[in-house]
């Protein structure tokens, strides 16, 4: 298993300290108004007066952001399993999603909520719609990618194509599965966002739209706190999965 | 099991045509222990991919045992082993072995146990290991066992042991010649080693560089094992070397 770069995960959390203070000292020295540029010392006691409404907004927004990414990535894998099964339908179906794929959200998301209200289910939808293509490109192409030297002992098993798949392109295509989650996983917290944008009875979206609204950018900025720390918390997770299921990755190959 | 291979050429057909087997014959009876020697490029492993069925010749045919290669193929008659040892990385060396067994159950007619199997290549003491723990040689042994276990009347092999070191590879090829005894499979054994087709083989078949013809033939008649330092070892390396450049120098 290949060794994270010493000190990496260090180096990463000096440059966004470093970050944070040069921003505090470049606004107290500047005296930037707080409507234009609250300081980060000024967003963390937003954050930390008003726990509960962040919270709540913070768990409907996660829970959103979950149950779309869960939908689009079993639907991703469905279609990719369907479509290596009877490669027929490949391009037929990749047309389709490539037409979804390239429909804006931004245009999508307020129709959802025009159609089915305020409540989390089109904030569901579009978080699976956007996280649905990153899947199903990599699962696919992990699915088709199984080696030459692999392919040919199954054939001298007189493998049935069901076989292959369960016993050689399933498994072969789980690398290729968390690569696509390590971008659906951040997506689906945008995705969840921007469909409370258009919106939403709570979640952080709301929070952030109200907020704008009114020019409270200390209210806005932490929930753009909270944002990015629940991406990188989910970026990191599927590492750490990922570096536990797929142990034999970065061997060379036997 | 009987392989017997009538006026068989093959040509691939890509922008420029380019033929790979010329016109070639081969009879190789039940149980012979047969390598095929010959330059790079010679068609050595397009002949194992036809009969293998990975390929449709362009025009001749193969029988084993009076079936076609699909045929076979489909009763599982036919073993395949490549440079590569196409281990399943997911899989522990058990579980690579045990996934052989089971894909094959409905024609192992014989009860040899993944235990047995490993026990035979010497890896017992490896069984809850994954493959990528394992050297080179131990990976080619494990794919040895699960050649094994599939119990094939004919096993296809191409260069299997090229990719290891010497002392490796003489280990090897001392096993293989072991696993064979017992049950005396066919096989047909593509490599570039004159010695150690010497070493091995009851019969070596000598092809010519591209398009492959068949251009010698030695019966190996010597009792194993074969010591290298003997006139009659000598000789038919002599004579097998002589073939083969020969027929390098007739192609240039």
């Amino acid at each position: 298993m290949k060794k994270p770069q010493p000190g990496g995960g260090q180096i990463a959390v000096l440059i966004v300290l470093f970050f944070l203070l040069v921003w505090e000292a470049a606004v107290s020295l500047s005296q930037i108004p707080v409507y234009l540029l609250p300081a980060p010392s000024r967003i963390l006691q937003t954050l930390f007066e008003h726990p509960q409404l962040y919270a709540q907004a913070s768990l409907l927004t996660l829970g959103e952001a979950f149950a779309g990414l869960l939908i689009g990535l079993l639907a991703g894998v469905l279609i990719a399993s369907l479509l290596t099964l009877m490669p027929g339908l490949e391009e037929g179906v990749m047309t389709l999603a490539i037409l979804l794929k390239s429909t804006p959200l931004v245009a999508i998301a307020p129709l959802l909520t025009i159609w089915l209200g305020f409540g989390i289910l089109p904030k569901i939808i579009i978080t699976a719609l956007l996280t649905f293509f990153p899947v199903l490109v990599n699962v696919l192409s992990g699915l088709q990618k199984a080696e030459n030297h692999h392919l040919e002992l199954f054939h001298s098993w007189h493998a049935s194509r069901g076989e292959v798949f369960r016993y050689l392109r399933a498994p072969n295509a789980l690398p290729y599965l968390f690569a696509a989650l390590k971008i659906s996983a951040p997506l689906a917290l945008i995705g969840a966002v921007v469909a409370e944008w258009t919106g939403a009875s709570g979640g952080l979206g709301r929070v952030m739209w109200l907020a704008y609204t009114n020019l409270n950018l200390p209210f806005l900025f932490a929930a753009i706190f909270i944002l990015a720390a629940a991406g990188m918390s989910l970026y990191r997770l599927t590492v750490w999965l990922e570096r536990r299921i797929i142990f034999w990755q970065s061997h060379p190959e036997p | 099991m009987k392989v017997e291979i009538a006026a068989l050429n093959h040509t691939f057909f890509t922008p420029q045509p380019r033929p790979a087997l010329l016109n070639l014959d081969l009879h190789i009876p039940s149980g012979q222990f047969a390598a095929i020697i010959g330059p790079s490029g010679c068609g050595k492993s397009t002949l194992l991919r036809l009969i293998a069925g990975l390929l449709q010749p362009t025009s001749g045919s193969i029988l084993l045992d009076g079936k076609t290669p699909a045929e076979a193929n489909a009763a599982r008659q036919v073993a395949w082993l490549a440079q590569s040892p196409a281990l399943l990385p997911w899989l522990t060396v058990e579980g690579n072995i045990a996934l052989a067994r089971k894909l094959l159950a409905t024609r192992l007619n014989h009860q040899m146990s993944v235990q047995q199997a490993l026990q035979r290549v010497g890896l017992e003491n490896a069984a809850r290991a994954y493959p990528f723990t394992l050297s080179g040689g131990m990976q080619q042994r494990l794919a040895l066992a699960r050649l094994l276990i599939q119990n094939a009347g004919l096993w296809l092999m191409d260069e299997p042991f090229a990719a290891l070191d010497e002392i490796t590879r003489e280990q090897l090829a001392a096993m293989l010649l072991d696993l064979w005894q017992p049950a005396q499979p066919t096989v047909l054994w593509v490599t570039h080693n004159i010695y150690e087709a010497l070493r091995l083989a009851e019969r070596v078949i000598v092809l010519s560089p591209a398009p492959g013809q068949m251009v010698a033939d030695f019966s190996v008649a010597l009792p194993h094992p074969r010591r290298e330092d003997t006139p009659a070892f000598q000789n038919l390396l002599y004579e097998v070397r002589t073939a083969l450049n020969q027929a390098v120098e007739a192609a240039a």
